[in-house]
C-alpha cells in the first residue's frame, strides 16, 4: 500500500500536485480495506481525487509520454509509442476487436484494442504511431490498452521490431508463467488428435526434466512433428490452464529437427482403482504411417488418405470412488492384458467385420475391475507401464475396516 | 476447448442409496438449486456423498425386459445391505445388450447415473441407469464391499464431526474431503442416524468374514438372507477392536474358526 502511495505522489509530483504519500495512502485504505476496491480501481480513484483537488485535468491525455517498450514498467500509465504489429491473435472476448503483439527496437509486448474504443483495424507487419495507450500488467508482464481516447496514425517509417522479448533457452519443468517466449529441445512424446480446425497437431512434448502439451496452429504453417523424434523449437508462447503449462507453436515459431536423442523424464505416478469406462479410441485402431496419429475413417488429419498401420491400445478411466484418472495402455500391455494380439485381434475384427468387438471385448475384461497401474503421468494421463488385478482381499484390511466402524 | 471432468463414481452401498431422496442440480459453486439445463445433478445421501455417477457390485437377481415398443431393461443387484433397480434402454443401448444376455444370479460390477423417481403410490424410488454393465467375478464384488465399507466409514467419520454442540471444522480429519455445507445438509435432510450406518457397514463387512457361505450365493433378495451377525454378543466386537494392537494374527484366526462354525 504504501508503495502504491509512493508511486501516486510521484506521479501527482510530476503533475505540478504536491500531496503527501500519508494522505494518499490514507484514502487508498480506505477504499481498499474498508470497501473492498481491487487495488488497481482504489489507484485510479485516488489519483483522479486527488488531481481534482488541485485543479489539474483527471489522468489528462496530455499526460501520457512517448515511451519505448523497454521502458515501460508500470501499469495504469499513459503512454505513447511508435511500433509495428509484430503478430495478430485470436481475440477471446467479444469486448477485444484487435489483440496481439507490438515491436520497437527496444522489445514487444502484447496489445489489445477494444471494440468500444472505435479505432480503425491494425495490420500485421505495419507501422503506427499510437497515442494514449494505457499500460497493464499481469504477473509481471506489461501490456498496453488501447481505449477511447487513444489515437492510431500509420507511419511510412519502418519500425525495426526487436525480435521479441527475446525467448529463453528453458526446461519443461521451468515453465510456470503463461505467456512467455521460450526455446526448447524436446522429443514429441505423442501426438492426440486435434479436435479443432485452427490446431494442425496437438499433444505431448518432453525434455529431461518432464512433458507439457503442446499445440502447432494450423496457420502456423510449421513442418510436421512425428512422434518419438526430438526437436529444437524456437520461439514458442508458454501458455496456462488451471495450473498445467502448455506450449503454442505459432507462425514465429521455428522447428529443427534433433538428431541429439532425448530421455524423457517424468514423475512415475500410481494409481489403484476400478476401471469405469473404456473411451473412444481404444480397440483395434489405424495409424497414420507418417505421424502416428490414429485415422479417423481411414484419413489422417494432415496427410489425408494413408495405408494406415493396425494398433492396439486402450485408453480407460479409472476411478477409486475420490477421483478419476485417465490412462493409456499401449500396444503390448493391452495384448497381455485381453489375452489377444494385434494378428488375432485383426483376424476377430476382421470375421466380425467391424473393429468395434474389440472394444467390446476389452469392455467385458476390464470394466467394473480393480486395477493397480504405474507409469509416467503425461498430462491428464498415466501411461502405463504395469497393470495388476488388485490381489485378493486382505484379510487384516477387513478386519481394520470393522474395527474402525466399531468406533466411529 | 473446455476439459470437461469426468464425474467420480462413489461407491454407496445398496441399503443407503435406497434411503436417498434428495437430488439438486450445481451451477456455480457447491449446492443449490440452479436453473442452468447443463448443470449435473447430484444425489444427496444421507451419509453425505454427492453423486452423480455411482459405480455399484453386487448380484444380479432378476432381469426382465419391461418395455412395450422398444426393449427396456431392468435389473435388481443385490450387496448385503440391500438391492437396487438398474435400468437401460435405447439410450443406454451397450449396456441393454449386456444385460438382456446376462442370465442371473451373476456377480455384476455396474457404472451409471443414480436418479430418482416418484412411483403411484408416492414413493420417491431410487434407480441407476446404467452407463456399463459387466459380469465380474466374486473376488471384485468383496473388493467393492471393503471400499464401499472404508468409505461410508470415512463419510460417517466426517458427518460426526459436523455434530454435536460446537461442530469443529477445522480439526475433523478426514481422508474423505468432502465439504462441510454438503455434509450439514445431508445431516439437515436426512437426520442421518449415524448407528444405523454403522450397523449397516458392519453387515456387508461381516458378509465378507462369513467366507463363501450365505452371501456368496447371492441369488436370494436381501429380504430372504440367512440372519447375517452370528449370534455375537459384546465379545467379537470386543476382539475385532483388539485386533490393532493384540498378536493380530492369532486373533484373526479364532474368530475365522468361530465364524467358520
Amino acid at each position: 500500500m504504501k508503495e502504491i502511495a509512493d508511486q501516486i505522489a510521484a506521479r501527482l509530483k510530476e503533475q505540478g500536485a504536491e500531496v503527501s504519500p500519508e494522505a494518499i495512502e490514507a484514502k487508498l485504505k480506505l477504499l481498499v480495506e474498508t470497501f473492498h476496491v481491487p487495488t488497481d480501481e482504489a489507484r485510479r480513484s485516488v489519483m483522479n481525487s486527488f488531481l481534482k483537488e488541485h485543479g489539474i485535468a483527471p489522468t489528462a491525455p496530455r499526460g501520457s509520454q512517448e515511451l519505448k517498450i523497454i521502458q515501460i514498467k508500470e501499469a495504469g500509465m499513459w503512454v505513447d509509442i511508435k511500433a509495428k504489429v509484430v503478430q495478430l491473435w485470436e481475440p477471446n472476448s467479444d469486448s477485444i476487436s484487435q489483440t496481439g503483439l507490438l515491436g520497437d527496437e527496444t522489445g514487444a509486448m502484447k496489445f489489445v484494442k477494444w471494440v468500444k474504443a472505435d479505432l480503425p483495424p491494425l495490420a500485421e507487419g505495419k507501422s503506427y504511431r499510437f497515442r494514449n495507450l494505457v499500460t497493464d500488467e499481469f504477473q509481471g508482464r506489461f501490456s498496453v490498452k488501447m481505449n477511447r481516447t487513444s489515437q492510431i496514425e500509420e507511419i511510412d517509417e519502418e519500425i525495426e521490431a526487436a525480435e521479441r522479448v527475446p525467448a529463453q533457452q528453458v526446461t519443461v519443468d521451468s515453465i510456470s508463467q503463461p505467456g512467455i517466449w521460450v526455446d526448447i529441445k524436446a522429443k514429441v512424446v505423442q501426438l492426440w488428435e486435434p479436435n479443432n480446425e485452427s490446431i494442425s497437431q496437438i499433444g505431448l512434448i518432453g525434455d529431461e526434466t518432464g512433458v507439457m502439451k503442446f499445440v502447432k496452429w494450423a496457420k502456423a504453417d510449421l513442418p510436421d512433428l512425428a512422434e518419438g523424434k526430438s526437436y529444437r523449437f524456437r520461439n514458442l508462447v508458454t501458455d496456462e490452464f488451471q495450473g498445467r503449462f502448455s506450449v503454442k507453436m505459432n507462425r514465429t515459431s521455428q522447428i529443427e529437427e534433433s538428431t541429439e536423442e532425448i530421455e524423457v523424464g517424468s514423475q512415475a505416478a500410481q494409481f489403484a482403482g476400478a476401471i469405469v469406462d473404456i473411451q473412444k479410441g481404444s480397440g483395434l485402431i489405424k495409424r497414420c504411417p507418417i505421424c502416428r496419429r490414429s485415422l479417423a475413417k481411414g484419413l489422417c488429419g494432415e496427410h489425408g488418405k494413408v495405408d494406415g498401420l493396425y494398433d492396439l491400445r486402450i485408453k480407460a478411466a479409472m476411478d477409486d470412488g475420490l477421483s478419476v484418472q485417465d490412462v493409456l495402455i499401449n500396444r503390448e500391455t493391452t495384448e497381455s492384458l485381453i489375452g489377444l494380439s494385434l494378428d488375432e485381434a485383426k483376424q476377430m475384427a476382421m470375421e466380425a467385420l467391424d473393429h468395434e468387438v474389440i472394444r467390446s471385448l476389452i469392455e467385458e475384461r476390464l470394466v467394473g475391475r480393480y486395477y493397480k497401474v504405474e507409469g509416467p503421468r503425461i498430462d491428464r494421463y498415466i501411461l502405463v507401464e504395469t497393470i495388476d488385478v488388485m490381489p485378493p482381499l486382505d484379510r487384516s484390511e477387513l478386519d481394520r475396516l470393522a474395527a474402525e466402524a466399531e468406533v466411529v | 476447448m473446455v476439459i470437461f471432468s469426468r464425474e467420480v463414481a462413489r461407491r454407496v452401498f445398496a441399503g443407503e442409496l435406497r434411503n436417498s431422496n434428495l437430488s439438486f442440480r450445481v451451477g456455480g459453486d457447491g449446492p443449490g438449486d440452479d436453473q442452468h439445463q447443463y448443470a449435473p445433478t447430484y444425489l444427496l445421501t444421507p451419509t453425505g456423498a454427492k453423486c452423480n455417477r455411482v459405480f455399484l457390485v453386487g448380484t444380479l437377481t432378476e432381469k426382465d425386459d419391461i418395455g412395450s415398443d422398444t426393449e427396456y431393461w431392468r435389473g435388481r443387484v443385490v450387496d448385503p445391505t440391500g438391492s437396487i433397480l438398474v435400468y437401460a434402454g435405447q439410450y443406454q443401448l451397450e449396456a441393454a445388450q449386456i444385460l438382456a444376455a446376462l442370465e442371473p444370479p451373476a456377480f455384476v460390477a455396474v457404472v451409471g447415473k443414480p436418479s430418482l423417481y416418484e412411483a403411484e403410490d408416492g414413493r420417491i424410488i431410487l434407480t441407476v441407469r446404467a452407463e456399463a454393465i459387466q459380469k465380474v467375478q466374486e473376488e471384485v464384488r468383496d473388493r467393492w464391499i471393503l471400499e464401499t465399507a472404508r468409505l461410508t466409514i470415512e463419510r460417517l467419520k466426517a458427518l460426526k464431526a459436523t455434530a454435536g454442540p460446537s461442530p469443529d471444522f477445522t480439526t475433523a480429519e478426514h481422508a474423505v474431503s468432502i465439504p462441510d455445507d454438503v455434509l450439514l445438509r445431508a445431516r439437515a435432510h436426512y437426520q442421518t442416524d449415524i448407528e444405523q450406518y454403522k450397523e449397516m457397514v458392519r453387515k456387508a463387512l461381516s458378509s465378507l468374514k462369513e467366507g463363501k457361505g450365505a452371501a456368496a450365493g447371492g441369488a436370494m433378495p436381501p429380504e430372504e438372507k440367512p440372519p447375517e451377525g452370528k449370534p455375537r454378543g459384546g465379545a467379537p466386537k470386543r476382539s475385532w477392536l483388539e485386533l490393532s494392537d493384540e498378536d493380530e494374527a492369532q486373533d484373526v484366526e479364532t474368530i475365522d474358526m468361530g465364524k467358520r462354525r
